[in-house]
């Protein structure tokens, strides 16, 4: 059933670098997009500012980095996961979003799939130009996991998301309440499996697990310090020396890193901050009237399941792969030159960087232990950090990962920035509920 | 045309019975448990109810304590349990099932779990657990 179908019967063209085919009835290149530093409510540089300031300042950056005026946009896709907990229980702030970004009375579609919320609003915002019906589409995404302003409140004045009614839990949330919220397994299964799929299936031992684990945890951890725009930025080692380890993987494996699962610390878990962002597609015969080097979409799957049947994360990577390498003729993963992907728990990078064959199949963890995944090493792997040390805001983390490989691609990354051509770009990401996207990008201009 | 007919409050009063229903596809013969109203393999929607019996096979155990706390984001598993007996992860498949499922699975512990993994498979009893929304959940217990 978890048959590597699609890798184990293909072809690779080794050593070839032909241009990917893109495959929409109508080119859809990305002319703009923005980066917020990813904060907190807390922290000072967000001060006195509320979500709707920090969706306008992600929608008119992008707008101002591709050219073009609110007039140009002719639809808007908005996503959000939680606006209903988190922004005074409103169902769909679609217009007054509309009004603060300039874009008053033109279409908008809001998505909300979870934390897949955002690369499905890119898959949307591509399939409206692709479709012929829009030249010039923005997807936005915005979220405030950590705060929320009551029903009786404007949006300035924000109080700590545990003051909920009710405790508020977005991994519970995850699950439906036909059968799966009740099961006693689900939250273990979001956590622990792609740990239990890879010990299973390629003999590695629950410390080397560990160490791998903590491994990718030092690793991010030093593409964010690279990062100003990270939430967490200080270096494994030297808090650990802080705390008086002079072998930073001794303090990962100390009570100082405390496991919160059967194999996940501290370190392995995402970290949430508010987010906004937004990235602006256009139909690729008028792309190089706004941007020089326009970046052409080449393809974008998903795939949704549950956790019903075992390993469900782990397939839904597979069906993913296959959708999205089988529409290719000459492509080899050897020779993407970036992934950025999804890590609500280190059990994700590794297992999706290793099915989607950016790493090798079961040896991917050497490639942690052994630093190769820094954003400065051969196989890098989430330069920002990931969300374990750049943030994560649910329906918008796919909007800033994608923003991070446009960067990446222009070159225009920053301190982070991969030494090298960044041509070829896998974006795969996850959301709960659970659904699976994977987008290719190349620079073909 | 499909039918339109309840397929949560009969499965969850047949729980309160001490049974376990899944649906057999009357076309292809695919189980699905728990209940769907379509067929997963097939597509069909000529499905009818089937007593999977009260006990199940075990094919793998996943220790894992389920008493450790996760973060804010992943609560623990068992949030809704009325008992807060300590269990782990199973992967089983009811002797009339036509696929694996994942369970909750209680009477494994540190001391006995690598003398039980040298066992698998093996038959264990269906645990129906109360929630304290005033419901049945199905786990399994291994047997003495």
């Amino acid at each position: 059933m978890y048959a590597h179908t699609f890798l184990d019967n293909m072809t690779w063209m080794k050593g070839e670098s032909n241009m990917l085919k893109q495959k929409f009835a109508r080119p859809v290149s990305i002319i703009g997009t923005s980066s917020l530093p990813q904060r907190s409510f807390d922290d000072p540089e967000y001060k006195d500012l509320s979500i709707y300031e920090l969706w306008a300042a992600a929608c008119n950056q992008a707008m101002q980095d591709a050219g073009i005026k609110p007039k140009d946009v002719d639809k808007l896709v908005y996503s959000q996961m939680a606006n209903f907990v988190t922004m005074g229980n409103v169902m769909s702030p679609v217009g007054s979003l509309e009004e603060w970004a300039g874009l008053a009375g033109k279409p908008v579609t809001h998505i909300e799939q979870a934390c897949a919320g955002g690369y499905l609003a890119f898959n949307e915002a591509v399939n409206s130009v692709a479709s012929g019906k829009y030249d010039i589409v923005m997807c936005a995404g915005l979220e405030t996991p950590k705060h929320f302003n009551a029903r009786n409140q404007p949006a300035y004045m924000l109080q700590p998301i545990q003051k909920y009614d009710g405790w508020w839990s977005p991994g519970r949330a995850l699950f439906d309440t036909a059968y799966n919220r009740f099961d006693g397994v689900s939250d273990n299964l979001l956590t622990e499996e792609q740990g239990k799929y890879y010990i299973k299936h390629y003999g590695i031992d629950e410390k080397t697990l560990d160490d791998t684990y903590n491994a990718m945890a030092i690793n991010l951890r030093y593409n964010a310090s690279h990062n100003p725009h990270a939430l967490e930025r200080t270096p494994y080692s030297e808090i650990a020396k802080k705390a008086g380890y002079d072998d930073v993987m001794a303090y990962m494996r100390s009570d100082n890193n405390p496991k919160i699962t059967q194999y996940i610390r501290k370190s392995g878990s995402v970290l949430h901050n508010v987010e906004a962002g937004a990235i602006i597609v256009c139909s690729a015969d008028i792309a190089k009237k706004y941007q020089d080097h326009p970046i052409t979409v080449i393809d974008h799957a998903s795939v949704s399941n549950t956790q019903r049947y075992p390993f469900c994360f782990h397939q839904m990577n597979v069906d993913v792969r296959d959708a999205l390498y089988g529409g290719q003729d000459n492509f080899n993963p050897d020779d993407l030159d970036l992934m950025i992907t999804t890590v609500m728990t280190s059990g994700e990078q590794l297992d999706s960087a290793e099915v989607f064959g950016y790493l090798p199949e079961g040896k991917g963890y050497k490639y942690e232990l052994e630093g190769r995944t820094r954003f400065d090493a051969d196989r890098p792997i989430n330069p920002h950090g990931g969300d374990l040390s750049f943030g994560h805001g649910f329906g918008c983390a796919g909007i800033n990962m994608l923003s991070e490989a446009i960067m990446q691609m222009r070159g225009t990354a920053g301190g982070s920035q991969v030494p090298k051509p960044v041509n070829d770009v896998l974006v795969r990401g996850m959301g709960g509920g659970h659904t699976t996207v994977g987008i290719l990008l190349e620079n073909q201009d | 045309m499909y039918k339109l007919r309840p397929i949560l409050k009969p499965y969850y009063d047949n729980l309160e019975k001490g049974k376990i229903m899944g649906m057999k596809c009357q076309d292809c013969g695919d189980v699905v448990w728990p209940p769907l109203p379509t067929c997963q393999k097939c597509g069909s929607t000529n499905l009818d109810w089937i007593d999977l019996g009260t006990e199940a096979v075990i094919d793998e155990i996943r220790f894992e304590d389920s008493s450790v706390g996760g973060d804010y984001t992943f609560r623990k598993a068992d949030e809704f349990f009325v008992s807060k007996e300590p269990y782990c992860v199973c992967v089983g498949h009811f002797p009339a099932g036509t696929h694996q499922f994942h369970a909750a699975l209680y009477g494994v512990t540190e001391e006995n779990k690598d003398e039980l993994t040298s066992q698998l498979p093996f038959k264990a009893d269906a645990e129906f657990i109360q929630l304290d929304g005033g419901f049945k959940s199905v786990g399994f217990r291994v047997r003495k």
